[in-house]
């Protein structure tokens, strides 16, 4: 099993955005995809999502409601939103400068 | 951003539905990760608890999902007034005085805030009221601050002032009309015709006068609201109809606004035109309006060297000055120092209070030692804990200050019950008109505001020595030590020393007025005031075909009522007189030179107060007769004409002489010599407090006036013998009107009434104020004893009498009270100098007073040490020693 490493401080947002962007997802979902899709290198705090998910509803980036899980259940559904959709974009772009820029300092110096 | 607000309010607002919601949703979340574990062979309980590991704690997940909501501030500070609230249901004692004490404090500043700002700063419902001065001309040599300037002053004026955009002259006076239901006495004005432009007045119906109305006479009449109202029950099509005043024919061409009345208390506004504007004589009122940024000093000393001109062109007008007042000050200057006084001893009310309530929160901080020491002990912050204290002294200040508000309400109430709507204005012939007082929006800001200033002056400073002790020392101490040692003793000393001053300097202001009220009204008027009914009758002699033209007709007519007066049942003696003492009806004086003394400058003479009286003045009036004789039937216009003076006369003119015989001449044009047959007792005509004026009477049937006032003394209550007195008159003439009817016991207490409003409400702010000083020495006096009771008890057990324990105790209070005397009397000498204006005949440094105070304080600090010494002294020593 590989060793999980902690989200760095600031991602989660991001990465919950990320997940969002391609279909509407319950919190559960969220987590366990971003797990999956890392391949579980990353250790998604599960407690810490939720409080993430409301902060993010009240910018206004996604927005949610209630529905029918798969297995039947009431659960809430969160959505982007159109400036949640911007807001990726621009995270995603920042991130990747970022990412980039660091790994050519460790590649270089 | 709406959408974070939505979000934030209902987290607030439906805190339960998104608590539940909030549930919901972790639990979901548990479920789908428990059941991904059982999938994958775990024993379900084995599962559901590594779903909660991983999940991180469901309480701190949750309450990190209520931070993200945003409102965590507002919800612990909803936490603190519930906890607060909690609280102060608690010990219902403490809360009832506490609001009670808070309530009586904020309620009287409320109510009193209210009448000031609703007297004293009400603006005139007028154009630029704060640029308009009364003018007035003066002689100080005559002994006249105030009198009102004539027509040619008015003219003189305006022509060479560069000072005021306008000049406004107007006269007072009455009138007769007829031909609208029964003749009627009406209250006119006449104004010059730039009336509607001076004051900026939109009527509510029609027009006010044009400028060019002034060139020849134009009969034409305004309306006052309120007899629009009265007498054409406020018909809108009342423009263009007629009205007869005096018999002339008038054309009413308006309504004036109702707002004018404060200004004004007149029904009818005509108009002078220029010709009479050069003829009308003295005592009419001139306002002036200021040209915008011309100081009031620059106008006076530019209308000082007008007057001085004028003196040198007019000989009339020599020694003559102005004086100019601001109207808006003019109109509350007699009632001004009374309001500020008020205003002052109520803030100190206020301040007693605030002081009180300290020094509860104070004991009950100590009482709550306990509860911070170990709230402190489990982590509490220190500013959290400060927050939990003002938190609930600002709830306990906005329920003092709601239960302030309802006084509030009570007091306007009995403010509308007990003070006068109008106040006479001795010297001017004049009321002010005070206004309704009501509570409006800026009462309750007031209120809300001034009960916040008291929170912070009550709410801080127990939080702030509370906060100082030592957890370890709270903890450590036994039950019921001291909680702040000597600081918090200090503290309470000190609140208690300043309580006592204050209350001491209020209980000398309600002393000097209630020194005051008593001599103004044992003072002696000249007259017996009692069973003295009053009332106006004016003769329409200026009515086209008048039966009064002529004075012997006048002089008939009122003898004639006079006869049928005397022949009513219960009236002891009657009479008619010009004016009546202390009424404030309109003044008469004049000149008059002395035929034996020297000759005087030519254009120099004397002046004095005029009276036409009947024979039986003096009698009905029980004004003595201190030599000659009085007026008789025979002083009629075929004898020769005599007067008599008053003592005041008497003795400026007549200084060691006997006037008796020697003879008065009024310095105009074919009046004949009048000898001086009697010398009559000083009567306060204008008010008690002023010296007599030096008067003259003239015998009635020497010079029939038109407006008389009918005296009379009763043996009967004076309501029940006015129906018959009114009958006699109408039984001479049924169409005579009769108006102004008060019975002298009225018109003293209209003259006395800014006194009295001053005396009951000073009195009871004193009353109030020794109340809660009593409540604060009660207070700390029984706390000590609780604190020293081991104290008390190792006396007691080596022996110390009760009475020890009482002085111990007693002396121990009195101490706080006579430190607060000291300081009080200190205050007192600067303070008292402030109310000298409203009092008569006691000095604001009076030492019976100030003694008399010093020991009503001390009795009542007496009285409020004496229950907890008492319970010291019926302490057990054996209880005492074991007591914590």
């Amino acid at each position: 099993m590989t060793p999980r490493i902690e989200l760095p401080q600031g991602t989660l947002d991001l990465l919950i955005l990320k997940t969002l962007a391609l279909e509407p997802q319950h919190g559960w979902a969220i987590s366990e995809r971003v797990q999956q899709i890392s391949s579980d290198v990353l250790r998604l705090q599960q407690g810490s999502l939720y409080p993430a998910l409301h902060r993010l509803e009240r910018r206004g980036w996604v927005k949610a409601r209630w529905g029918t899980s798969e297995n039947n259940r009431r659960a809430k559904y969160y959505e982007l939103t159109a400036a949640g959709r911007k807001q990726l974009e621009a995270e995603e772009s920042a991130w990747r400068k970022l990412a980039a820029a660091v790994a050519q300092i460790l590649e270089t110096a | 951003m709406m959408r974070d607000l939505a979000i934030r309010l209902r987290s607030l607002f439906r805190r339960g539905a998104v608590e539940a919601e909030m549930d919901d949703e972790l639990r979901f979340h548990l479920e789908r990760q428990t059941d991904k574990y059982v999938a994958a062979g775990l024993p379900r309980e084995e599962a559901a608890r590594r779903a909660r590991i991983e999940l991180g704690g469901l309480e701190q997940v949750r309450e990190q999902y209520r931070d993200a909501r945003g409102v965590r501030f507002l919800e612990s500070l909803l936490q603190d007034a519930g906890f607060g609230l909690r609280l102060l249901r608690k010990p219902p004692g403490f809360t009832m005085v506490a609001l009670l004490t808070l309530g009586l404090g904020v309620g009287a500043n409320t109510a009193i805030f209210t009448l000031v700002r609703t007297t004293l700063f009400r603006s005139l419902p007028v154009r630029a009221s704060n640029r308009l001065v009364v003018i007035w001309v003066n002689n100080l040599e005559q002994g006249w601050s105030r009198i009102g300037p004539a027509g040619q002053d008015y003219l003189d004026w305006k022509q060479q002032s560069t000072s005021f955009e306008d000049l406004l002259l107007f006269e007072h006076g009455s009138g007769t009309v007829t031909g609208n239901g029964e003749p009627e006495q009406v209250a006119g004005l006449r104004v010059t015709t730039n009336f509607g432009t001076f004051l900026g007045v939109t009527p509510v119906l029609g027009r006010t006068f044009t400028l060019d109305e002034a060139n020849g006479r134009h009969n034409y009449a305004v309306l006052a609201y309120r007899y629009w109202q009265r007498r054409f029950a406020s018909d809108p099509s009342v423009v263009g109809r007629g009205l007869t005043l005096n018999g002339d024919a008038y054309t009413i061409i308006g309504v004036l606004p109702p707002e004018l009345n404060a200004l004004w208390a007149v029904d009818v506004v005509v108009p002078f035109d220029n010709d009479w504007l050069k003829r009308v004589d003295s005592d009419l009122g001139v306002f002036g309006r200021l040209k915008r940024g011309v100081k009031l000093d620059q106008a006076s000393s530019e209308m000082n060297v007008i007057a001085k001109r004028i003196a040198g062109e007019r000989p009339s007008r020599r020694g003559f000055g102005t004086v100019l007042v601001p109207l808006e000050t003019v109109r509350v200057e007699f009632i001004r120092p009374a309001l500020l006084l008020l205003l002052g001893a109520v803030a100190f009310v206020l301040l007693i209070a605030c002081a009180n309530v300290a020094n509860l929160m104070l004991a009950r901080a100590d009482a709550r030692r306990r509860e911070i020491a170990v709230r402190t002990a489990l982590g509490a912050g220190r500013t959290r804990l400060l927050r939990q204290y003002l938190t609930e002294s600002v709830l306990l200040g906005l329920l003092g200050g709601a239960t302030g508000i309802v006084l509030a309400l009570w007091c306007t109430y009995l403010f509308a019950r007990f003070v006068p709507a109008q106040i006479p204005v001795p010297n001017a012939a004049d009321q002010v008109i005070l206004p309704v007082v009501r509570l409006d929006a800026a009462s309750l800001m007031f209120a809300v505001l001034i009960s916040l200033l008291a929170t912070i002056m009550f709410g801080t400073v127990p939080a702030f020595v509370s906060l100082r002790c030592r957890v370890n020392d709270a903890l450590k101490e036994s039950g019921r030590g001291t909680l702040s040692g000597p600081r918090g003793n200090r503290v309470r000393s000190a609140l208690v020393i300043v309580e006592s001053a204050l209350a001491f300097v209020l209980v000398i202001g309600a002393g000097l007025m209630i020194q005051s009220f008593s001599n103004l009204v044992g003072a002696n008027p000249g007259f017996h005031s009692d069973r003295l009914l009053t009332m106006r009758i004016k003769l329409p002699d200026d009515a086209k075909n008048s039966p009064y033209k002529e004075p012997r007709q006048r002089a008939a007519a009122f003898q004639a009522f006079l006869s049928h007066v005397e022949a009513v049942l219960g009236i002891e003696a009657a009479a008619f007189a010009e004016i009546v003492p202390l009424s404030q009806d309109d003044m008469d004086m004049g000149y008059f030179v002395i035929k034996e003394a020297p000759r005087l400058a030519p254009g120099e003479h004397f002046s004095a107060d005029y009276r036409d009286v009947t024979p039986q003045y003096f009698r009905t009036l029980g004004i003595p007769l201190l030599r000659g004789r009085a007026f008789t039937d025979h002083d009629s216009m075929e004898n020769p004409r005599v007067v008599i003076i008053d003592e005041a006369l008497a003795q400026r003119y007549f200084p060691n002489q006997d006037p008796i015989g020697m003879h008065l001449q009024i310095p105009e044009a074919g009046r004949p010599d009048r000898e001086i047959v009697g010398v009559a007792g000083a009567v306060h005509d204008v008010s008690i407090q002023q010296e007599p004026r030096p008067t003259i009477y003239f015998p009635y049937l020497q010079s029939p006036d038109q407006t008389m006032s009918l005296v009379v003394r009763t043996g009967l209550p004076p309501e029940s013998v006015l129906p018959a007195i009114k009958n006699a008159i109408w039984a001479v003439d049924p169409n005579q009107p009769i108006f102004n009817v008060r019975s002298m016991d009225e018109i003293l207490s209209g003259v006395t009434s800014a006194h009295r409003v001053a005396l009951l409400a000073l009195s009871a702010f004193a009353l109030l104020a020794l109340m809660l000083a009593a409540i604060g020495i009660y207070g700390v006096t029984s706390y000590v004893v609780t604190q020293r009771t081991q104290e008390i008890g190792i006396r007691r057990a080596l022996g110390a009498h009760p009475s020890d324990v009482m002085q111990l105790v007693v002396g121990q209070g009195l101490r706080l009270v006579l430190a607060g005397v000291a300081a009080g009397l200190a205050a007192s000498f600067a303070l008292t100098r402030l109310m000298s204006a409203l009092l008569f005949g006691v000095r604001s440094t009076d030492p019976k007073t100030f003694a008399a105070a010093a020991a009503v304080l001390s009795v009542v600090a007496l009285a409020a040490c004496f229950v907890p010494a008492c319970r010291a002294t019926r302490l057990d020593p054996m209880v005492a020693l074991r007591h914590e």
